[in-house]
């Protein structure tokens, strides 16, 4: 065994996470550090799931050990493949692991798919959670929109535009966007999913949620069953939703169109409506000014780490020392839990290449790096700062409040900690506020 | 009394507050943590006292790792007469129909084999975002007091 080897984790969401939890477990002394492209740590956690999820969002604290209590370095605030070279990194580790997890949303591969209007679920839920890379604000969408997807992504979607600013108390929503929005929201959503109620993959629990927003009317169409099991969990919160009459005149329509296939993206220049088949083979045009696909991630073949390769599911392996974990490896399939699994068995795979090369060359490690990129680092504690400062403007009524800017972030970071030199980008964010 | 801490989870909170549960007995009890993935009812015996700490996952449902065990519970239904055990929920109040559901089904099915529960059915709750290790270990507390109280009126 490799004494004391020094590991790189690529990427700080759960897949990341769940990996240095497992190795650092089998390793207590192994060098480990998380690097990631952002000033804080825990991917889409933060930045995916959704703001009014605060329940799921909470599994940042255990993720947090890792960096207060388990001597795991984060090393935010490098970019691996521009400002970090791949090389570099497997120049001074022993071990490096991908979990750079999957940001582009997936082609529909229909035609008029590349129209204006059309949007990924990717793009839309990053700005509702204030990713600093994303549009600060929602595009205008119009009265109509069309959903397409069967996944808990787009129940998200759904949701975040059907709730008004007043259902997102204890939310760490973007508020700019939520309240831009609200001047004028959807009136009528469209969500086309190609399986079966029973067949589709939302969380029934999800579903249900929906109901619970007051002011919607629902309706459910296309629903052939795709077995005799019609007391599903499905069903039932589809028959719940039916069911939720509001009060007076709804806000807002939502129609769930099952067993629709889109075919195509109609319109000239903008999106003018959606194409479906039903299983009749019959074709159906839904009318709306724009379309959210929320039909996973793929990969990107301009990412300089991945590239066009595609998911594996049976090793992590990539290169002698190199390996992959997460959505990075095995496409954008599985929620939170399925990580931990996924760093399982990458983690196997790690401790058996680190048993068998016991007389390797010792590597610096961390401080191996350059300094041009050891400078700019933001550490765990860097992170902390931006957190509290986070919590510290947030609304009353909200659990933190987010800032779109990626250099406040930084700044926040590297403040002194005896807090005398408030920055000016922070002072100004501070105002804003007020 | 040696105490077995036996988790059942699938994002890891229940095993982090197992192991928390662990660190704050060290130096009084003699402890072990078991992933429940790794436990069949044989195993339980008299002269310990099992903390269940378990998630709740799907409708109201035990998560995966905690199946075998509580099927095994189910099919085999051993008597467990003289079985000592704790419980602690870890869920979420969000699923507002099924919050907890899964560790009180576990707890439902080892008083019915004749365990005996000592102390409340412990909760968490991750829409709070209390830190999970610290309300397990203030609940168990209580569970040992409670403990106490007992033995001292026997
Ligand atoms: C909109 C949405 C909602 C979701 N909601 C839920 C939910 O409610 N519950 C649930 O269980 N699951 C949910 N999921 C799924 C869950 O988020 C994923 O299973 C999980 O995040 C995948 O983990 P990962 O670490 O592979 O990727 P990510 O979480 O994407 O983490 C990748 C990290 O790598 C960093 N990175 C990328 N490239 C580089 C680079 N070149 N250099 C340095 N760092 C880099 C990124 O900044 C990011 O921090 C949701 C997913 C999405 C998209
Ligand atoms: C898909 C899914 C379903 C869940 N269902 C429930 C539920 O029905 N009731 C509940 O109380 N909590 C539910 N939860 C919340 C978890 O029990 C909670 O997040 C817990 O802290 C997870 O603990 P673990 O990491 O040990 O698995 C669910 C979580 C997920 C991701």
């Amino acid at each position: 065994m490799q004494p004391n080897p020094a590991i790189a984790i690529v990427g700080s969401g759960p897949a990341g996470c769940y990996l240095a939890q497992t190795l650092r477990r089998s390793m207590p002394d192994a060098e480990i550090t998380m690097f990631d492209r952002l000033a804080s740590p825990f991917g889409l956690v933060r930045y995916g799931v959704a703001p009014d999820h605060q329940g799921t969002k909470s599994i940042q604290a255990q993720f947090a050990r890792l960096f207060e209590r388990d001597n795991v370095r984060f090393a935010g605030n490098v970019e691996v493949g521009s400002k970090l070279s791949l090389d570099a990194l497997r120049d001074t580790h022993h071990v490096v692991v991908l979990a750079t997890g999957l940001a582009r949303d997936r082609a529909l591969r229909v035609p008029g798919e590349s129209l204006s209007g059309v949007y990924g679920a990717g793009q839309f839920t990053r700005t509702m959670n204030t990713h600093p890379h994303e549009n600060p604000t929602l595009p205008l969408l119009g009265d109509t929109v069309a959903i397409i997807g069967g996944g808990n992504v787009s129940l998200d979607v759904v949701r975040l535009l059907i709730k008004s600013p007043a259902d997102f108390d204890g939310s760490d929503v973007n508020d700019p966007a939520v309240e831009a929005y609200a001047e004028s929201p959807v009136r009528e959503i469209d969500l086309i999913c190609r399986s079966s109620a029973d067949a589709a993959p939302f969380d029934p629990s999800m579903l249900a949620e929906l109901g619970r927003i007051p002011g919607v009317q629902f309706a459910s169409e296309g629903q052939t069953l795709s077995g005799a099991n019609t007391s599903s969990a499905t069903q039932s919160a589809l028959e719940g939703l039916r069911s939720s009459e509001p009060d007076g005149p709804p806000r807002v329509r939502v129609r769930i169109h099952f067993n629709s296939t889109t075919t195509r993206i109609a319109g000239k220049d903008r999106v003018e409506g959606v194409e479906i088949r039903l299983p009749d083979g019959s074709l159906h045009v839904i009318e709306a000014r724009s379309v959210i696909t929320a039909v996973g991630f793929d990969f990107d073949p301009s990412d300089p780490l991945l590239g066009e390769m595609g998911a594996n599911s049976d090793t992590g392996l990539l290169a002698e020392g190199l390996y992959r974990t997460g959505w990075a490896k095995r496409g954008s399939r599985g929620t939170i839990p399925e990580n931990r699994q996924c760093a399982k068995a990458v983690a196997a795979e790690i401790l058996k290449y680190l048993a068998a090369t016991q007389s390797s060359a010792p590597k610096a490690g961390y401080s191996g790096l350059p300094d041009a990129t050891l400078r700019h680092v933001i550490d765990f504690e860097g992170w902390l700062r931006v957190d509290a400062a986070e919590r510290a403007a947030a609304p009353p009524n909200r659990s933190r409040k987010k800032f779109a800017d990626h250099s406040w972030m930084v700044a926040t970071a590297h403040e002194n900690i005896d807090g005398q030199t408030t920055s000016a980008a922070q002072r100004r964010h501070v105002k804003e506020q007020s | 009394m040696k105490i077995s801490i036996l988790f059942g989870t699938e994002s890891g909170n229940s095993e982090m507050a197992a192991e928390d549960l662990a660190a704050s007995l060290a130096d009084t009890y003699e402890t072990e943590i078991r992933d429940l993935a790794e436990v069949s009812p044989e195993d339980l015996r008299e002269d310990a006292l099992y903390v269940f700490v378990c998630s709740t996952y799907g409708e109201g449902e035990l998560p995966n790792s905690a199946l075998p065990f509580y099927t095994a519970l189910s099919q085999t239904r051993p008597d467990l007469t003289g079985v000592h055990y704790a419980i602690f929920g870890l869920g979420d109040s969000f699923y507002t129909e099924t919050f907890g559901h899964g560790s009180l089904k576990l707890d439902a099915q080892l008083k019915d084999l004749g365990a005996h529960r000592a102390g409340d059915f412990g909760r968490h709750d991750a829409s709070t975002w209390e830190p999970v290790g610290e309300v397990a270990v203030a609940w168990f507390e209580d569970v040992l007091s409670s403990l106490q109280v007992n033995s001292n009126a026997a």
